[in-house]
């Protein structure tokens, strides 16, 4: 079972990170102080920690800068009252893997940890992605569905390879948007949802087994189902 | 634009005006009071002289008066005095005086004669005035006065007033203009800055100068008045602000429990549909919230931090690649022309974000098979990028209104939206220094951001 630190100094948030994660069967010990979290989180047995960026005793800029400092590399999703793109990118080159901005929806931070669970699990690059049938050439550019090639613009291929890395992983539109194009805004109306409409109508094409699937009030997920 | 005659608009210029009138009127009716007193003593003074002097000299005897008359004429210098001997038909016997003027009655009254009398001594033509007396032996004496001196004194007091006025007026006049300038001059830098504070920039101020005259009291009271306002808009935008915080957390706990909620029905009953339903409604309202947080965030974003070289062209084609597929779902074209341009210093995520903004708004409002063109042309102080679309356009009188927060024309209120996209471009455009302009296109609206280059401004 996955084991997360929580270093958060709001009781509330702290109660609903634990809750959301323990009800995807995660672990979590929390701690509301910055030194006793720097402390805490040289513990190896932690997969993964949430960082508020606002604590007491040391801020969590400093508790990433330093954790990286002594060579610890657990993953560290921050979660920050401030959206500001800066604030983001301090956050990022600091050492943290991921920036989540306050309040967040619970299935948002829950799909982030997972992704950073499971990219600490899976280390290493792949230069082929398969799920099912699905195969993704990163070397060559090429995607197969069976035995046909598949033709997809530069942005369907950045969007595929996301899907296939975080395969069976749900991903949300957010986190889709910021991953593949890089932007960090809202970009309101359907637009993710018509970009994974061109992808599914391509890899999804008529009498294949669906792979893209959308989940409900969340977002997406590649999988191959039963 | 300032002209020369806004000069005489002022009201110092119109002062000096009224003064200069006032003065002038006064000058003439003094000097004319004077000129008509000095005259009229003078022709009193002279009247009695010549009428007391006919009176004496009938009253002597011939030889004694011959004698009388050339003393007359010759005790007076510049021979003033003439005097002229006729017999009872008028024809001259003795005398300079060689003919009896027309309006003499011979009755001893001092009668004018302005163009002068005959004389044969040279002095003629000069207005004079004259009596004419019959003597004991029927003859006629007339004697006369060079009276012109007093017209002269009249001509003098004439000119001087003249002189007067002309040298009072015509400087005072001058003057005025010249004084007039120095206040319609800070009129003019008032109104200056007026404009940006009209536009929206509420921490712009009037300018005060140190002489603490009357101008700079009403642009002191202008100021306080600015002071106030901005404190209360600054209030309510704080409350604003601070709603959409404060709501943000329910909202958002409110969504999660709906979620959780929705995980336990199964797909396809009623009640997950219509917590679905709730869901995408929270969403809306998030969505809101968070756009108008951006603004504020957006509007207290003073420092340029993430100001670097940007390649707009680069910008422009990721935009349109993010919402190509979304326009040809809806059967629009959305059509791209990138002239080659110059880098520009801006946010490269905030431009993204703006344009984005923009052409999502296009393609929103664009009806099913229309048109949406992202165009770019250089210019000397900066490169413009124009989004048009082929929808409804946006009237004249809400251009100003849509980049507010909230504003939806009304013909839009059907669409989904928060009204607050064109908030977040004008937003950004401010932050960078650079002009949002809404216009029309051929078909639709037209929406420019003009990057300005900063060193240009």
């Amino acid at each position: 079972m996955p084991r997360i630190l929580v270093i958060e100094d709001d009781d509330v948030t702290a109660r609903e990170i634990a809750a959301e994660l323990a009800s995807h069967g995660i672990e979590t010990d929390r701690v509301a102080d910055g030194r006793e979290g720097l402390r805490r989180a040289a513990d190896p047995c932690y997969d993964a920690i949430t960082l508020d960026l606002m604590l007491p005793g040391l801020d969590g800029l400093s508790v990433v800068t330093q954790l990286r400092g002594q060579g610890i590399a657990t993953p560290v999703l921050m979660i920050s009252a401030l959206s500001d793109v800066d604030e983001r990118v301090r956050g990022l080159r600091a050492g943290g893997d991921d920036y989540l901005t306050k309040p967040f929806a619970p299935d948002e931070m829950v799909a982030r940890v997972d992704v950073l669970l499971r990219r600490h699990r899976q280390q290493g690059q792949h230069a082929l992605l398969r799920v099912a049938d699905l195969e993704l050439d990163l070397v060559r550019h090429v995607v197969r569905r069976g035995e046909t090639q598949l033709s997809l613009l530069p942005t369907e291929f950045k969007l595929l390879e996301f899907l296939m890395r975080h395969a069976g992983q749900v991903l949300t539109r957010t986190m889709i948007f910021e991953t593949v194009w890089g932007f960090h805004f809202d970009p309101g109306t359907n637009l993710i949802d018509v970009h994974i409409g061109r992808l599914r109508k391509k890899i999804d094409a008529a009498g294949c087994t669906p792979l893209i699937h959308t989940v409900r009030g969340s977002g997406y997920s590649l999988a191959q189902t039963d | 634009m300032r002209r020369l005659t806004d000069n005489w608009r002022s009201t110092t210029a119109r002062l000096v005006l009224i003064y200069g009138s006032f003065f002038a009127l006064w000058g003439i009716v003094v000097i004319g009071l004077i000129h008509w007193q000095a005259a009229s003593y003078l022709t009193r003074v002279s009247n009695e002289l010549i009428g007391r002097q006919a009176e004496y000299f009938t009253m002597l005897d011939e030889p004694t008066r011959r004698h009388a008359l050339n003393d007359y004429v010759s005790l007076e210098t510049r021979q003033l005095n003439a005097w002229g001997l006729f017999d009872a038909r008028g024809k001259p016997l003795a005398g300079t005086i060689t003919a009896l003027p027309s309006q003499v009655v011979i009755n001893g009254a001092v009668a004018i004669v302005p163009q002068g009398l005959e004389r044969n001594d040279g002095h003629a033509h000069v207005s004079v005035r004259a009596a004419a007396v019959r003597l004991d032996d029927g003859r006629i004496l007339l004697v006369s006065r060079d009276t012109s001196i007093v017209d002269r004194i009249g001509t003098i007091i004439l000119q001087a007033l003249l002189w007067g006025i002309s040298l009072t007026v015509v400087p005072g006049l001058l003057g005025g203009w010249l004084l007039a300038r120095g206040p319609l001059r800070r009129v003019h830098a008032i109104r200056e800055a007026t404009l940006p504070i009209m536009r929206g920039d509420l921490a712009q101020r009037l300018p005060v100068s140190r002489h603490g005259d009357e101008l700079d009291m009403l642009a002191g009271i202008v100021n306080a008045m600015l002071d106030e306002i901005e404190r209360l808009l600054g209030e309510v935008k704080g409350v604003c602000d601070n709603i959409a915080h404060d709501l943000r957390t329910p909202l958002t706990r409110l969504r999660a429990r709906i979620y959780r909620l929705q995980q336990q029905f199964d797909e396809g009953s009623s009640e997950n549909a219509t917590l679905e339903a709730c869901l995408v409604d929270t969403d809306a309202l998030l969505n809101r919230f968070r756009a108008l947080l951006r603004i504020s965030e957006l509007e207290n974003q003073q420092r340029r931090a993430g100001f670097d070289q940007v390649d707009l062209a680069e910008i422009l084609q990721e935009v349109h690649a993010l919402y190509l597929p979304l326009a040809e779902d809806r059967g629009q074209q959305l059509e791209l022309e990138l002239p080659p341009l110059p880098p520009i210093r801006a946010d490269r995520h905030l431009l993204l974000e703006a344009f984005s903004n923009l052409v999502g708004n296009a393609i929103k409002f664009t009806p099913s098979g229309g048109r949406v063109a992202i165009r770019a042309r250089a210019a000397e102080d900066g490169p413009w990028v124009d989004v048009c679309d082929s929808g409804p356009g946006i009237p004249v009188d809400q251009r100003v209104a849509v980049t507010r927060r909230f504003y939806r024309t009304e013909s839009c209120r059907s669409t989904p939206g928060s009204g607050l996209g064109l908030s977040i471009v004008s937003a950004i455009a401010r932050l960078h220094g650079y002009t949002l302009q809404i216009a029309d296109s051929e078909s639709g609206a037209r929406l420019s951001l003009h990057c300005r280059d900063a060193a240009s401004v």
